[in-house]
């Protein structure tokens, strides 16, 4: 079976490298070994959303068992979105867990991804705190979203309040993204997050 | 799993690529309502983890699966590819449907057998032939062969241990039967009555023989060629009390006085039409027993039975 792996994975990687998204700089892909098992892609945050201008790396880790099986796939850099952990980098998506069907293919998991980021699905959560604040301030959400795409991913939009409240707890000597889910938690209200993160040391 | 795209000469159509392994359909089977194909291999691969079409998830068993149309198949069969041996040097181009042939004869194959020319005379897969050293391998062969020769001699043994175990008990039974014969008249007439039927059972279980040349007839057989007769009988259930005497009718000078010489024999030869003959299994020879014969002329038998060995003629 490992054989039917590699030799589907580079089929794939040719495709993708072929594929119009990867011309209009939509997706990446890159090979991290040389045994056909571990490769980086890469998103751009979509038009409209809170991610737009974001470049965001994934982890692509192909079991041996591919394409009977999914790839593993996580999010290296960190996004605040209600169904990726913003702690693990964990997906949770149909398509990569009891929805996955063999004739699915890099490409079209990489699309999903990103289909995802224009469409989340509250309801099927991966990180309950971010799927809260989605339902009950959705427009703190976006913000916050952004300021993470600003933070992480490279994206264009500073939000200038967030980034204060951010840096009066680095001068508290709290690390800068345990500051940043601290205050994105509590929605960006200084004195819970400050009590937050000052109980917990004790 | 299908074949490697890159074997085939030109572009092979979408149609024909299995949506799982992404090689060429190999040996291909459809799911019955999308009609998506795959390779036998592949979509029972997959159906053993979840029963859906891997291209649309719609529900498929493993016994829904049908094979594909015919035109596909033609399709399939019209691809030329290369041979699975190309790397190894073979420059053939084939049809599909003659692949597998070509492959049982293809002399670049790897691990076609090959008889090692450098003295032993083993057969081994030719791409084992340059590492491969005659004194090792026999040394090797030796050594199991030697533990084989161990193990056998070992069980000799104790074969041996119970055949004289068996032999010492049947001494002892024959004695004591042979005592019981003496003694007692009874029991002397319900040996004999055994023995005699014994005779009979036997002479049934054999098969008719019909001589067609009487001229064939060794009548003074070699010790050598008697063994083979007796090996024979022997094997044929011949009852251990009349192989001895069976045997030693086997030569003309124990013969009866119709056949004690040549001149009495072509002088009898039309009575030998008469003999019921059972073949001796194997042999070119037969038997005339005494109690299929009781019809013949004293002259022309003897005790228990006569054994005729012929240079040919036997059916
Ligand atoms: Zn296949
Ligand atoms: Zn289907
Ligand atoms: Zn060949
Ligand atoms: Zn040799």
């Amino acid at each position: 079976m490992a054989n039917i792996a590699a030799k589907r994975i580079k089929r794939e990687f040719k495709e993708v490298m072929k594929s119009e998204e990867v011309a209009g700089g939509a997706i990446k892909l890159e090979l991290l070994d040389n045994s056909w098992t571990e490769l980086q892609g890469e998103i751009a945050g979509p038009p409209d959303t809170p991610y737009e201008g974001g470049t965001f790396l994934l982890e692509i880790k192909v079991p041996e068992t591919y394409p009977f099986n999914p790839p593993k796939i996580r999010f290296m850099t960190k996004i605040w979105h209600p169904n990726v952990s913003s702690v693990t980098g964990a997906i949770c998506l149909d398509i990569l867990k009891d929805q996955w069907a063999a004739a699915l293919t890099l490409r079209t998991v990489l699309l999903s991804i990103q289909a995802l980021l224009s469409a989340a699905e509250p309801n099927d959560p991966q990180d309950a705190v971010v799927a809260k604040q989605y339902k009950e301030n959705p427009t703190l959400f976006a913000l916050t979203a952004r300021h993470w795409t600003h933070a992480y991913a490279g994206g264009p939009a500073a939000i200038r309040d967030f980034d204060a409240k951010v840096q009066r707890l680095l001068d508290m000597g709290v690390d800068e993204h345990q500051a940043r889910v601290a205050l994105s938690t509590y929605d960006w209200e200084l004195e819970r997050a400050t009590e937050q993160l000052f109980n917990r040391e004790e | 799993m299908g074949f490697e795209i890159k074997r085939f000469q030109g572009d092979v159509d979408e149609e024909l690529i299995c949506p799982i392994c992404s090689g060429v359909l190999e040996d291909p089977l459809q799911a019955p309502a999308c009609e998506h194909a795959f390779c036998r291999a592949c979509i029972t691969e997959w159906i053993s983890r979840q029963p859906t079409c891997p291209v649309d998830r719609q529900a498929v068993t493993a016994s829904q699966l049908r094979p594909v149309p015919r035109i596909l198949r033609n399709l399939l069969s019209r691809l030329c590819t290369s041979c699975d041996n190309a790397p190894h040097g073979c420059n053939a181009v084939l049809k599909l449907d003659s692949l597998p042939s070509h492959l049982v004869e293809c002399e670049f194959n790897p691990k076609r057998p090959m008889p090692c020319e450098a003295g032993c005379g083993l057969v081994i897969p030719k791409d084992e032939l340059a590492e491969h050293n005659c004194v090792r391998e026999l040394r090797a062969l030796i050594a199991t062969q030697q533990g084989k020769l161990t193990d056998y001699q070992q069980e000799l043994a104790e074969q041996r241990l119970i055949i004289n175990e068996h032999k010492r008990e049947l001494a002892l039974l024959k004695e004591f039967m042979r005592a019981m014969r003496v003694s007692n008249p009874t029991m002397r007439a319900l040996a004999e009555q055994m023995e005699r039927e014994e005779v009979v059972r036997w002479a049934g279980s054999l098969a008719r023989a019909r001589v067609t040349r009487w001229g064939g007839m060794i009548s003074t057989p070699d010790d050598v060629l008697q063994m083979m007769i007796k090996r024979s009988l022997s094997e044929s259930g011949c009852p251990p009390h009349i192989i001895d005497d069976l045997m030693e009718n086997c030569h003309e000078r124990r013969w009866p006085p119709g056949l004690s010489s040549l001149e009495t024999r072509q002088n009898n030869r039309r009575l030998y039409e008469k003999y019921v003959c059972k073949r001796v299994p194997g042999k070119q020879a037969v038997l005339v027993l005494q109690c299929d014969n009781t019809h013949v002329d004293e002259h022309m038998m003897v005790e228990p039975g006569l054994v005729m060995i012929f240079a040919h003629g036997i059916e």
